[in-house]
C-alpha cells in the first residue's frame, strides 16, 4: 500500500488542538501542514482507495461519493468553526507533505486573498421550487366551432408561455432581493430531479455569501419571500462553510 | 468565522433532508463538486484535468439508475 494526503481545507488561525475530537477518513488524524501563516489540513489516505487508478471507479459508486463527501464536509465545518476556513473541492490528493507545502507556498497569496473575502462571512442556500399548480378547474365549453377550438388552443399556449416567463421573473427578481444583505451572490445550476428526488420544478438555487451581522435580516428577506408567495416553496438552508465563495482568483 | 451546523427551517419551509436530519447529499454535492478551492494536486492526481462534473452527473445518475433497478424509490415518478 502506498499512502497519500488528502486535503480538507486551507485555514489560517487553527488553534492547537482544535480539531483533536474530529478524523478523516477510517479513523485517520488530521495533521496540519504549515506554511507560514497558513494551515492546511489533511490526513493519510490509502492510494488503492485514493490514487489515480481507483478513483475513476470509485467515482462511479454513490455510496463512495456520500461516505467521503459527508466525511469532507465535516471535517471542513470543524475547520471552520474554529478558524477561517478555505475548502477545498472533493478529492484534492497529494503524495506527501512536501508536495502540500510546495503548492501552498505556491498560490499563498491566492489563499490569503481567500480567505480575506469569507472571513467574519457565511454562506447560505437558497431554494426555491414552484408549487405544483392545481390542474385547470373550469371544464372546458364545449366548442361552437373549430375555429373556437383552436382559439382556445392558442390561448393556453400563450398562458404556458406566460408562465415561463414569469416564472424566469420571478427567478430573477427573488435572487436580487436575497442579494440585498449578501456581499456575494452566485446561481448554482438548478438540481436534477433524480438526485433530488423532489418533483416540483426547481427555479431557483442560490449561494449567498451573508456578513455573519447580516445573517438575521437575510434569513427574515427569504422568510417574507417564502410567506409573500404562497405559489413558491422556498428552502433556506445554512449557515454553510464557504464552499461557493472561497475560490482563486488566479490560479 | 464562525459555521455552526447548519440551521433547519427558519420559518420558510424545513429543508429536504435524508433520514436522521442530514444534509441532503445532493445538496453537499452542490457545494463540494462544482465549487470550493480548486488546487492542483501533486504527482498523484488532483482530478484537476478532469470535468468534475461529468464525473457526478454520470456517477450519480449512473447509480441512481442501477438503485431504481433495484428496485429502490427515488422520486422522479410522481406524476404530478
Amino acid at each position: 500500500m502506498s499512502g497519500g494526503l488528502y486535503l480538507f481545507a486551507v485555514s489560517r488561525g487553527l488553534p492547537e488542538g482544535a480539531l483533536s475530537a474530529v478524523t478523516g477518513f477510517d479513523g485517520e488524524h488530521l495533521r496540519l501542514v504549515r506554511s507560514g501563516d497558513l494551515q492546511a489540513v489533511v490526513c493519510a489516505v490509502d492510494l488503492a482507495e485514493f490514487g489515480e487508478a481507483a478513483l475513476p471507479r470509485n467515482l462511479e459508486d454513490l455510496r463512495w461519493v456520500e461516505h467521503v463527501a459527508r466525511t469532507h464536509d465535516e471535517v471542513v465545518r470543524a475547520v471552520a468553526r474554529h478558524a477561517e476556513a478555505a475548502p477545498m473541492r472533493l478529492v484534492t490528493i497529494y503524495a506527501d507533505e512536501d508536495g502540500v507545502r510546495r503548492q501552498l507556498d505556491r498560490v499563498h497569496d491566492d489563499l490569503v486573498a481567500a480567505l480575506d473575502r469569507v472571513t467574519g462571512r457565511s454562506e447560505w442556500g437558497v431554494k426555491v421550487y414552484a408549487r405544483p399548480g392545481e390542474p385547470p378547474a373550469a371544464p372546458a365549453p364545449r366548442e361552437a366551432s373549430g375555429a373556437a377550438y383552436l382559439q382556445r388552443k392558442r390561448e393556453a399556449a400563450q398562458a404556458r408561455r406566460t408562465a415561463d416567463e414569469q416564472v424566469e421573473h420571478v427567478a430573477r427578481a427573488l435572487h436580487e432581493a436575497l442579494s440585498g444583505a449578501t456581499v456575494a451572490a452566485r446561481v448554482l445550476a438548478p438540481q436534477d430531479p433524480r438526485l433530488s428526488g423532489r418533483h416540483e420544478r426547481m427555479i431557483h438555487n442560490g449561494a449567498y455569501l451573508v456578513p455573519e451581522e447580516r445573517a438575521d435580516e437575510f434569513q427574515a428577506t427569504a422568510t417574507l419571500l417564502g410567506s409573500s408567495r404562497p405559489d413558491l416553496i422556498v428552502e433556506l438552508q445554512g449557515p454553510w462553510p464557504p464552499y461557493s465563495f472561497a475560490v482563486l482568483e488566479t490560479g | 468565522m464562525t459555521v455552526t451546523e447548519p440551521a433547519r427551517a427558519t420559518g420558510v419551509e424545513p429543508v429536504g433532508s435524508g433520514p436522521g436530519g442530514q444534509i441532503a447529499l445532493v445538496d453537499l454535492l452542490d457545494r463540494l463538486l462544482g465549487t470550493g478551492v480548486v488546487l492542483a494536486g501533486d504527482v498523484v492526481i488532483s482530478l484537476a484535468g478532469v470535468d468534475l462534473v461529468q464525473v457526478r452527473l454520470h456517477a450519480l445518475i449512473t447509480s441512481v439508475r442501477s438503485e431504481m433497478g433495484a428496485g429502490m424509490r427515488v422520486g422522479d415518478d410522481c406524476d404530478l
